[in-house]
């Protein structure tokens, strides 16, 4: 542990649906200045995980999470926490492309609205032109605000989903295997994104791809069944992994 | 003022409240908290919500409460000690008070009504005053208790999100309290019938003849088994001999050998036979059915055949009933795994052979089931059998004879005058309650039916 | 797959060692394939037999309602002479400004002198030519233009159900004799009969109109609509958004499937029982309160029988909003009511409203249970609010169908008509719905 406070941290968290537990006592630091990516192979609870940093667990009614997640020292599951403003200090990045079937103005407009941060219309337009550049998707779209969201290309459409998780202006923002379903290129340009936006916000990603892994990010939690087998610096993971089974994994064994 | 203008004025409250409110909430500090729980428009619907909704509930309790208030009131009269001590005639005179006090011109017959038209306009309007004034009041606490409340570090719009789902929950509940009301009601109508005529009498009895209903034993002309048996006749022989050949082969050709063109303006155009309202196949079948029925009767060798046979309305309800048949068993064709017919096909098998030896076979729960709601929908089925069928109740097994049916006499029953207390009107509940029953255990099965169906292909 | 769901595959006697390979050139084999392949096209026949009759009794049913139908639209005219000055009629022309004018025609004997106008037009009995309520059209051509009382006019009236039906030939023998002398004469004429689509219900038939039902069918609809959508709607979206699974809401899952296959005539009984009937609550009736045979009773009773349709078709409309959406709402802090108001709710809207409509036209062409809450008065003013008493369109087909003028006949068909083209409007503004607004995910 360092001596700067960490922006989020886990300590001994289970997670069960129904009777089944799916994600076994992990404790995990998030850091602001870091990406941090979440490795392992399918099934392992790396999503799940992911998903009870921001409660979207809290959706699925069979799931129950035990252990402590702090975001800046604040119980996330207090009842003190509003899971609203909660999920809006902690954006997330699907999967799959997910843009609301409206334009893509509405798209980037409609956390800063329903969140009251644009008191006027200049400064919405000044929001959404901001989240759009961030995502570097500006340019590509600045002469078509107005076409709907779900006409553009499917990394176009990712990049969008980031640029609206940046719009509300979160803290952190967690990603699930946010360039699984594109093409190489589109993927390429994720990763760059993510470069871009290391610093300003604290990042999580989840990713099944360790290259990806070991480009983006700067710290690296390997799961496997459940549990986290190993944690640490993404350079110690990928050369000299303390574990026999991150080894296997990294070195193609199974997975 | 009348209630019209009063809930415009609640409502005018409400949006007073809202624009106050949010009014309020754009001023709030934010404190350097980078943002607060809920914006200036939720805090505004919160005061709307309780400005407008302890009124309005104010408003449906008193408008049902009132007319009992109204009444004792009068009752308190000197006039009314004239009144009658029967329930029932005192409540028809207090109705023609009431209706001479609410309109113009109107007089009544009776002098004691007309004696308490004008202590009931007093109390009606003493107690309307009151319930508008109670109801603005409350609007105005609830408006002062919200605004109150309305600060910065106010969750509204957790409230007003509580508020809203308990909202929806009320509306879901309506499903089951109509189901219950339904059940009550004809329950309740039945009870008091069979307190005047045994259960077994109305059951077991072979003789219907509600038109002359002897008062020392009602139960001897008010036997069921007629009416069920012309029910099942014409809703479940009779109209099924005609749906269910066609209802199933007209699947069949549209699901297995139709070309996608056909099919796709075909479908429609037989779905249009469940479109058109019954009154108008009810129409078709006495102005048009029913005498081409008589004269092929009458042809065969029947000289006394009736012209409101069981036929005419069973056809007529056939043919009405065809796109249930063909819809339930096009889908259950189609649930059917596609390997099933493929493995078929490879062998050799012609289409037919195909259809009538493996699709069928195996669609037959899902296409049992659809008759099955067929038949629940028959004999549920009123105006064809109101507008062809007889009102004379025969045990036959002669299509050319008539024929009644349960829905039939219950219209018959209900649209006479008479009171609501006789046997005859409760009669018509006791049917009602019958054949409540009966569809809805046709239904349980058949979704139950379909259901396991399902599961078997998943 | 369960077992007993399977279809049962013949087995045969044991597999013979040596088998001679089978020869499908034999005369015996030719003729079995034969035969298998003329059951295959009578099957197939059968199939497009069903189909082609089927739809050709809906054409028939329908080709029925026009051919009697369309004849209701129309009316016949005679052109019938009358002379004002040499009528004797005394009217006073300061009055037929004023709103006592029709008090004042009708004091002056109008009608009298109209009937004495025909029979001296078309001789003794000349008066049974005419409509009883002929005399009203002429009261309104003097309201619209005093000085025709000045002098002698040609005026198109008209004619009586039995004249009008003798022209159709279904008129009795002596109505067909005088029709074929007025006919000779050349007074008859026929028209488009406007007064079909504004006027009510009347014992003649050649008066008779639709509005006063139609207007009975909006208000009712009006009610329907405004209770069912939104609480069909409303529940629907706690069902299957926010309802936890358990014996509650199962219970509520239930009742919503089977409310939806009850017959539509016990709602009638309940609509009797409950807004009608001697219920009470707390020792207070309701039922005095509200009117039998209004508009706001019968919407009522229609709204609980297609608040179940509404529903079903809502929930499914709801369950193909997928939830990638509501993830990405919650994603950035929606909660859980505005995921559904912003989002879910609006795609599922077309869908929805493609139910609320099916759901409406099944109301529109009720007329079991309005019969039973007694909307089936005889109604001669259009009803001007929700607790006036009304009729509905189904109802008045029916009421119709029930007369013994023969004049009444055609009138039904016609009424049926405009019932058909209202619900052929719905069911069509339903398939646009569907159509412009489907979307695939």
């Amino acid at each position: 542990m360092t001596d700067t406070p960490h922006k989020m941290s886990a300590r001994g968290v289970n997670v069960f649906y129904g009777n089944k537990q799916a994600v076994k006592d992990v404790s995990i630091d998030i850091d602001m200045d870091k990406v941090t990516a979440f490795i392992g192979p399918s099934g392992c609870g790396k999503s799940t995980f992911l998903r009870t940093l921001n409660r979207m667990n809290d959706t699925i009614s069979s799931a129950r999470v035990t252990g402590d997640i702090t975001l800046d020292g604040e119980d996330i599951y207090s009842s003190a926490m509003d899971v609203v403003q909660l999920r809006a200090r902690v954006g997330m990045v699907f999967q799959k492309p997910n843009p609301f079937p409206k334009s893509i103005y509405e798209n980037v407009a409609y956390g800063p609205r329903i969140h009251g941060l644009a008191p006027s219309r200049a400064e919405l337009d000044a929001i959404v032109e901001r989240s759009l550049r961030r995502a570097g998707l500006w340019e590509e779209v600045k002469d078509r605000l107005q076409d709907s969201g779900t006409a553009l290309s499917g990394g176009q459409q990712q990049r969008l989903c980031i640029a609206r998780a940046i719009a509300v202006d979160p803290e952190v923002i967690l990603m699930d295997e946010p360039a699984s379903a594109l093409d190489p290129i589109a993927t390429a340009k994720i990763e760059e994104l993510i470069h871009e936006l290391r610093g300003r916000y604290a990042i999580a990603i989840v990713t099944h791809n360790m290259q990806q892994a070991a480009r983006v990010s700067q710290r690296t939690a390997f799961f496997h069944l459940g549990t986290l087998v190993e944690y640490g610096d993404t350079d110690q993971i990928f050369t000299t992994p303390h574990e026999e089974r991150t080894k296997d994994y990294i070195t193609g064994r199974y997975g | 003022m009348n209630a019209f203008a009063l809930l415009f004025l609640v409502a005018g409250l409400g949006l007073i409240g809202w624009l106050t409110a949010r009014a309020r909430a754009n001023r709030f500090d934010r404190g350097g908290a980078r943002r607060l729980h809920s914006l200036p428009g939720q805090h505004g619907m919160y005061v709307a919500m309780w400005t407008v909704l302890p009124a309005l509930l104010f408003v449906a309790v008193w408008s049902a409460v009132s007319p009992g208030l109204v009444k004792e009131a009068v009752l308190q009269h000197p006039a009314a000690a004239q009144l009658p001590q029967f329930d029932f005639e005192r409540d028809a005179l207090l109705a023609e008070a009431r209706r001479v006090a609410n309109e113009d011109g109107a007089a009544a017959f009776d002098p004691v009504a007309q004696q308490l038209a004008a202590p009931t306009r007093d109390a009606q309007a003493r107690y309307r005053w009151m319930g508008t004034a109670a109801a603005i009041l409350l609007a105005f606490a609830g408006a002062a208790f919200a605004l109150t409340r309305v600060r910065a570090s106010f969750k509204a719009r957790s409230r007003v999100e509580r508020g809203t789902m308990l909202l929806l929950l009320v509306a879901s509940l309506i499903a089951i309290l109509t189901t219950l009301g339904i059940f009550l009601s004809l329950l309740w109508e039945s009870l008091r019938f069979f307190q005047q005529v045994p259960i077994t009498d109305f059951l077991f009895g072979t003789h219907w003849s509600p038109q002359v209903i002897d008062a020392g034993d009602p139960g001897k002309s008010l036997g069921a088994v007629p009416l069920f048996w012309g029910t099942f006749f014409i809703g479940a022989i009779i109209a099924m001999i005609v749906a269910i050949p066609f209802g199933l082969m007209s699947a069949i050709y549209l699901t297995q050998y139709a070309a996608p063109s056909v099919r796709k303006w075909m479908k429609p155009i037989l779905e249009m036979l469940a479109g058109v309202p019954t009154v108008v196949y009810g129409y078709f079948a006495a102005l048009t059915v029913a005498p081409a029925v008589r004269d092929l009767a009458v042809s065969l060798g029947y000289t006394y055949a009736s012209s409101e046979s069981a036929l005419a309305a069973g056809l007529v309800m056939g043919v009405m009933i065809i796109p249930f048949v063909s819809s339930m068993a096009d889908d259950s064709i189609a649930a059917v795994p596609t390997a099933m017919r493929d493995g078929s096909l490879a062998m050799g098998a012609t289409t037919s052979e195909t259809i009538s030896r493996v699709l069928i076979p195996a669609a037959l729960p899902g296409v049992v089931a659809g008759v099955l709601l067929a038949v629940s929908r028959a004999i549920g089925e009123t105006m064809i059998v109101v507008m062809a069928a007889s009102g004379a109740a025969n045990i036959t097994l002669n299509p050319f004879e008539s024929a009644t049916t349960v829905t039939k006499q219950i219209v018959d029953l209900l649209t006479g005058e008479s009171e609501f207390d006789s046997p005859k009107t409760l009669a018509a509940f006791a049917l009602g309650l019958t054949l409540f029953v009966i569809t809805l255990l046709l239904n349980i099965v058949a979704l139950r039916v379909v259901k396991k169906y399902r599961e078997a292909y998943e | 797959m369960s077992k007993s769901l399977l279809p049962q595959l013949p087995t045969g006697p044991a597999e013979p060692t040596e088998r001679a390979p089978t020869d499908w050139t034999t005369v015996a084999m030719q003729k079995r394939i034969r035969r298998r392949y003329a059951r295959e096209r009578r099957f197939r026949f059968f199939g497009l037999a069903a189909v082609t009759l089927s739809a050709a009794f809906l054409a028939f049913l329908l080709i029925t309602m026009v051919a009697n139908g369309w004849r209701g639209f129309t009316r016949t005219d005679v052109a019938l002479p009358i002379d004002f000055p040499a009528s004797g009629i005394v009217v006073e022309r300061a009055q037929l400004a004023t709103r006592g004018a029709d008090l004042a025609l009708a004091g002056a004997g109008l009608e009298n002198m109209v009937k004495s106008a025909a029979a001296t037009a078309f001789g003794p009995g000349g008066e049974e030519v005419l409509s009883e309520h002929a005399w009203l059209r002429v009261r309104d051509a003097i309201k619209a233009d005093p000085s025709i009382l000045d002098r002698k006019i040609t005026i198109d009236l008209p004619a009586s159900t039995e004249i009008d039906q003798a022209l159709g030939g279904k008129g009795t023998a002596a109505a067909e004799a005088a029709a074929a002398k007025l006919q000779q004469a050349g007074v008859l004429s026929r028209r488009f009969n406007a007064d079909f689509l504004h006027e009510s219900d009347s014992t003649d038939p050649v008066a008779v109109g639709i509005w006063g039902a139609l207007k009975g069918s909006l208000l009712t609809m009006a009610v329907t609509f405004l209770i069912a959508f939104p609480v069909g709607v409303l529940s629907a979206i706690y069902l299957e958004e926010y309802a936890p699974k358990n014996r509650w809401t199962d219970l509520i899952e239930v009742s919503i499937n089977n409310l939806a296959a009850v017959p539509s005539i016990i709602f009638g009984l309940l609509g009797l029982a409950v807004f009608l009937g001697s219920w009470s609550l707390f020792g207070y009736q309701f039922g005095p309160l509200l009117p039998r045979s209004a508009a706001l009773v019968g919407g009522l009773t229609l709204a609980l029988m297609i608040m179940p349709v509404i529903v079903i078709a809502s929930r499914n409309a709801i369950k193909a909003v997928p939830p990638s959406i509501r993830d990405a709402a919650l994603g950035i802090g929606a909660s859980p009511i505005q995921v559904v108001f912003h989002h879910v709710l609006p795609l599922a809207m077309p869908g929805i409203l493609t139910g609320t409509i099916i759901g409406m036209a099944r109301a529109l062409g009720e007329t079991a249970p309005l019969l039973l809450i007694g909307m089936r008065a005889f109604i001669v003013t259009p009803p001007g609010g929700f607790t006036d008493p009304a009729t509905v369109l189904p109802v008045q087909i029916f009421l119709w169908s029930d007369e013994v003028s023969r004049g009444f006949i055609e009138k039904t068909s016609a009424a049926i008509i405009v019932l058909l083209v209202f619900l052929l409007a719905m069911n069509g503004l339903a398939i646009y719905l569907r159509n412009k607004f489907e979307t695939r995910w």
